[in-house]
């Protein structure tokens, strides 16, 4: 050994990169000649990142009291900037409200201008409140929330890390704009646009940190993509990192949503048995007092997974338990997928009359809500009823409104193939209910993959 | 959020704060984070939780789980530093013509004794880029790896070269003893 050896703090300063470039050099010269007594002070510094990955356990021995010692000056200077900063962040929520309203109150033209233009609109909170509002819209009105959400990249985009407190929750924010977007336009049928988004979304996503919180949602959002995409394999890989955050941070009920939507994977891809361990998880994390709604569409989801199966009874007396939430959700669509589920439950039971109420409500609220795809969904139903009870005449005619309600509605080359085939032969009376399920399934398959082809039965 | 509210949430950050001083202490000893550069990770973390709070079930697991991943990822960018100043050291080590011919030879020696210890993957990349003076790409070439991965597969061997100089005298002693 023919250098000397390095003082303590020097090995420290060594281990963490702090050196300038020639302590640096210095010191592993030295211990590239592999110094024992030195390499034993480095060891004792890297050694407890080595562990790091477990950090089940914490504790610590009463004699290292000393090292969480510490750490007190340092919790107290942030704990004392946090406590005012918490009233500040306060303050900014109640004017972003009041930012919201006052953009809302204007004419839609007149928001895009306000927030490219005015400074008094750069506010971090607005850009939460729109996108809240966003997600509140999902349900009621996905049109709202494509445009809601709209706003919110917009306003996004403008901001600056100053607006949000570092660049970290900017490009969190950012990232969840961008996500909300995607996922307002998958669930209004805009796949093109949601395409584009969630691509904008990944790579805002891979190309800067944000929060593990943020992370875990948007890749949540992204999976959703994904899945109407039926890019399965990425879907189930962004549900897996999702899940992997949520367990990270202790997150039990958004954990549960998680596991509702890999459900949904296992649905598409025929794996009955995973779906329903799936939803009977998530029912098991998700808290029914919290998060109201996305324990509802849990149970919708396993009450449709048990119809489709042929358990109609199961779903019969599971709807009867569950009716009370939907109804205390209120909002239009989750009171239109209850009608959705009555009829079909009523029509596995052979309760025709039932099941035609209900399909002809919800084939209507669709129309006038402009989900033409679904309108078309509801009159295969619809049809279904009126085979099962043999009225031909009422078939041809269903057959022909939902061709027109298809063609108003949808440039879906195939599915229109596929309403052009059951509508030909409703004409000749030769639609069966084999037909209607067939078109029906390839509706529903069709309706997030426009490369399936459909091939008219013989 | 009505103005009703307010006390009750600055009386919640209160109550919170006072309850999880000491597992952050803990938490944070136990990741050995030295404490000037404790200030940025809570103050981060703290931050994120007042604006994201309404989303958040339990504030708790939720400040701890996101410290933990913040304390791995400053250890991530301490080593990936230290690497690079390893790497970069002993570059500079094996261009200087201006050392005496003695000491060359020396940490050639050292060196090379250092190489011989690691997995023979590693042994070779490192082997072309310190003592033949291969750029990456080069080395990509000549050990058939893809131009896109070289980078990660250099960090990963000088990960290994770096644990060596600082832990082997450590390990040798343990494997004695």
């Amino acid at each position: 050994m023919t250098t000397p050896h390095p003082a303590p703090e020097a090995l420290e300063g060594f281990v963490l990169g702090r050196l300038s470039p020639v302590e640096m050099r210095d010191v592993a010269r030295h211990l590239v000649a592999g110094c024992p007594r030195c390499q034993d002070v480095t060891a004792g510094l890297w050694e407890p990142a080595d562990v790091f990955e477990d950090p089940q356990t914490l504790a610590l021995a009463d004699e290292e009291a000393d090292i969480r010692d510490g750490y007190d000056e340092v919790l107290d200077r942030v704990f004392e900037r946090i406590v005012a900063t918490e009233a500040r962040v306060a303050d900014q929520r109640s004017l972003g409200r009041r930012l919201y309203d006052e953009l809302m109150r204007c004419p839609a033209e007149r928001r895009q201008l306000l927030l490219s233009n005015s400074l008094r609109f750069r506010n971090r909170m607005l850009c939460e409140r729109l996108i809240e509002e966003s997600y509140e819209s999902f349900f009621e009105d996905p049109r709202r929330a494509a445009e809601v959400a709209r706003l919110a990249v917009l306003l996004a985009d403008r901001l600056e890390a100053g607006n949000c407190d570092g660049e970290e929750e900017l490009a969190g924010l950012r990232v969840r704009a961008w996500a909300h977007l995607g996922n307002a336009l998958r669930i209004h049928a805009d796949l093109g646009g949601a395409e584009q988004a969630f691509a904008m979304t990944e790579s805002l996503l891979s190309g800067s940190r944000v929060p593990l919180i943020e992370k875990a949602r948007v890749l949540s959002f992204l999976g959703s993509g994904h899945l109407a995409q039926r890019r399965f394999a990425e879907a189930l890989q962004s549900f897996d990192r999702s899940a992997t955050i949520y367990k990270k941070l202790g997150q039990w009920n958004l954990l549960g949503r998680t596991l509702l939507q890999k459900s949904l994977v296992c649905g598409e891809v025929g794996d009955d048995e995973g779906e329903m361990r799936f939803l009977r998880r998530a029912l098991d994390l998700i808290d029914p007092q919290a998060d109201p709604r996305v324990f509802l569409a849990a149970r919708h989801n396993l009450i449709h997974a048990l119809y489709e199966r042929g358990r109609v009874r199961e779903a019969f007396a599971l709807l009867y338990h569950t009716r009370p939430l939907y109804l205390k959700a209120g909002d239009r669509m989750n009171l239109l997928k209850l009608r959705w589920l009555e009829g079909l439950v009523a029509l596995g039971m052979q309760r025709t009359d039932q099941a035609e109420a209900a399909f002809r409500e919800i084939r209507e609220a669709f129309v006038e809500l402009d989900l033409g795809y679904d309108a078309a969904l509801a009159s295969l139903d619809l049809a279904s009823v009126y085979i099962l009870q043999g009225r031909s005449a009422d078939v041809s005619r269903v057959a022909e409104e939902t061709l027109a309600i298809f063609q108003a509605h949808n440039t879906h080359c195939e599915a229109l193939a596929a309403l052009l085939v059951f509508s030909s032969a409703a004409r000749f009376e030769r639609a069966g209910i084999d037909l209607v399920r067939e078109v029906s399934s390839f509706l529903k398959r069709a309706r997030n993959n426009p490369d399936l082809r459909f091939s008219s039965p013989s | 959020m009505s103005a009703l509210d307010q006390p009750q949430v600055e009386s919640f950050l209160d109550g919170f704060l006072k309850k999880v001083r000491p597992r952050l202490k803990t938490l944070f000893a136990h990741y050995r984070i030295p404490p000037q550069d404790t200030e940025d990770l809570l103050q981060q973390a703290l931050l994120a939780l007042i604006y994201h709070r309404e989303g958040i079930r339990d504030p708790e697991a939720w400040l701890l789980g996101t410290l933990r991943n913040k304390c791995l990822l400053y250890w991530r960018e301490q080593r990936r530093r230290l690497y690079d100043s390893v790497d970069a050291t002993v570059l500079e080590f094996m261009a200087d013509p201006l050392e005496p011919a003695q000491e060359s030879a020396d940490l050639r020696r050292d060196l090379a004794n250092a190489l011989e210890r690691l997995p023979e993957r590693c042994r070779s990349l490192l082997a072309l880029r310190y003592r033949q003076g291969y750029d990456p790409s080069e080395v990509a070439e000549r050990l058939g790896y893809s131009p896109a991965s070289i980078s990660k597969i250099t960090t990963r061997c000088l990960a290994v070269l770096t644990r060596h100089l600082v832990t082997s005298g450590s390990y040798k002693k343990k494997v004695g003893t």
